[in-house]
């Protein structure tokens, strides 16, 4: 287990405790986040992980505590805060091409600049050919890419990614694990990815944040110094992925 | 090309059942009501007149005045000016309103109370006031066509935005819209099969009035016709004024259907 430290984190979450009456879901949440670092957050089922995302993306308010962007207090009107849900959420009456461009719209990107992003993230996701189409014309996993690209196409300061690819069958997960990888390495976003599946967070992460049972604390952050592309083989990896599951296993 | 569009047909059977079963209900129809001075045993034509009677009565209405003192095109021109005014003014006020009610609270506590006081008073009871306020004219029964179109106007498009993915707002707000713009851009692109669908029964509603409102104040219209056609003793006037707004309201219909399937392609396909 490692310990990340850095002068100047990007995001700092800061005593993030959430209660509903007399129920504390988050309990006096801390840590950092590099710029540019794909973080991931495991924990046990029912720990309070989505309450914890919705914190984060100011969906809910917390009971304590904030997140604070480049010093400041997020605020998903200031900051570019983007996030991928678990369930599709392509709207239905906007074809691939205009899903994309949603948050760039919202954000109100100029015309000339969105148009130019727009292509690019189409092109570095492989939507080119299906701009056109509806979301109930493509795939389940097409959906996914439209929600990642919307996502990435706002240059977020901060990408929240809710299981994105939990309802998606293992070879189609791989596949976009891999294209998630290599959208962040292309655009050195900010990611933080929530999932309940080990191998997946030791594949993409460069850290992992474990958290505990409710009431949620951070219980372990575990550094994945291996290179890229990763081999779910190598023992190292093997290693990492155990220590975590470790960490997770309370029974 | 990662994809390639495929256009599937319908089974022959299928896209000639809809002319089949109008061709079969106007045969049975035919053979079921004697000629105009024929007695036998089927329904005799002082009751019900044949089909082809009122086809031929359309085709002489058209240049034809008498004996309700105006030609078939008049009456339904005048019909389709009160209906249509009364309609458009019914979508143009009553869409917004539910769609405003159905995301602002604001207008929603404002609105709701009147609308739920005003919704269960059948159109027809307004008559007696409106005829008091604009007299029998175009304006008394634009009135009472406006207050029965509104009705499903307000409930659909207020049911529509409610009917919105809660997931589709997370996104929004998630990227900072504001709530204009998660109204402007969700919620009413996701209530627009229910707004779709207020246009249908609106346009049902409208009619219904229309021909209510002339049975019982006007002197020209289609609603007219059919009343004429009573006082005459006349049943195949009467088929005829039903026959053409029935006419006109699916010829609207069939409009209406296809504007929302090119605008909600992605939506209904």
């Amino acid at each position: 287990m490692a310990h990340c430290t850095t002068p100047r984190p990007k995001i700092q979450v800061s005593n993030f405790t959430k209660r509903y009456g007399d129920l504390t879901v988050l309990d006096n949440i801390h840590f950092d986040i590099r710029e540019g670092e794909l973080v991931s957050i495991v924990g046990p089922t029912g720990c309070g992980k989505t309450t914890f995302l919705n914190c984060m993306s100011k969906l809910t308010e917390t009971t304590e505590g904030n997140i604070f962007i480049d010093g400041e207090v997020a605020n998903p009107v200031k900051h570019n805060l983007a996030f991928v849900f678990q369930e599709p959420t392509a709207l239905p009456w906007r074809t691939v091409r205009q899903n994309v461009a949603y948050g760039m719209e919202v954000k109100k990107f100029p015309r000339d600049e969105l148009q130019k992003r727009l292509d690019y993230i189409l092109n570095l996701v492989g939507l080119e050919d299906t701009a056109d189409l509806y979301p109930n014309q493509i795939s389940a996993s097409m959906m996914q890419r439209i929600a990642v690209a919307r996502a990435f196409a706002v240059n977020p300061d901060l990408l929240l990614m809710d299981e994105p690819y939990g309802q998606l069958d293992v070879k189609l997960r791989f596949y976009l694990e891999d294209e998630l990888v290599k959208l962040w390495q292309t655009l050195k976003s900010t990611v933080l990815f929530v999932t309940h599946n080990i191998e997946e967070a030791v594949y993409v992460a460069e850290r992992i944040i474990v958290l505990t049972p409710k009431p949620t604390k951070v219980r372990a952050e575990v550094v994945v110094d291996l290179p890229r592309p990763r081999n779910f083989l190598d023992p190292k990896f093997i290693e990492i992925r155990r220590h975590v599951t470790d960490l997770i296993r309370w029974w | 090309m990662a994809f390639e569009t495929v256009k599937v047909r319908k089974p022959l059977l299928l896209r000639l059942l809809p002319f089949l079963s109008v061709a079969t209900f106007f045969l049975v129809w035919e053979f079921a009501v004697s000629p105009p001075g024929v007695s036998d045993w089927r329904i005799p034509s002082t009751l019900l007149t044949r089909p082809s009677d009122t086809l031929l009565l359309a085709i002489d209405k058209l240049t034809n005045v008498n004996p309700d003192g105006a030609t078939l095109g008049t009456h339904a021109w005048v019909s389709m000016q009160e209906a249509f005014t009364g309609y458009i003014l019914a979508l143009l006020v009553g869409i917004p309103l539910g769609l405003l009610m159905g995301w602002f609270s604001a207008v929603r506590g404002l609105a709701r109370p009147i609308f739920e006081l005003v919704r269960p008073i059948p159109p027809i009871a307004w008559i007696p006031l409106t005829i008091f306020w604009f007299g029998i004219g175009l304006g008394g029964k634009v009135f009472i066509i406006w207050i029965s179109g509104i009705v499903p106007c307000v409930i659909n498009a207020y049911i529509g935005v409610g009917m919105t993915n809660p997931v589709h707002i997370q996104m929004a707000r998630t990227f900072g819209a504001s709530d204009w713009k998660i109204f402007t851009s969700i919620c009413i692109p996701s209530a627009l099969p229910m707004v779709f669908g207020a246009l249908q029964i609106a346009l049902a509603y409208c009619w219904v009035t229309l021909v209510g409102a002339e049975l019982l104040a006007s002197d020209q219209g289609l609603g007219f016709l059919i009343t004429m056609g009573r006082n005459l003793g006349r049943t195949d006037i009467v088929i005829l004024g039903m026959v053409s707004v029935g006419l006109a309201g699916a010829v609207i219909g069939c409009i209406i259907d296809r504007i929302e399937s090119k605008l909600l392609a992605g939506i209904r396909r």
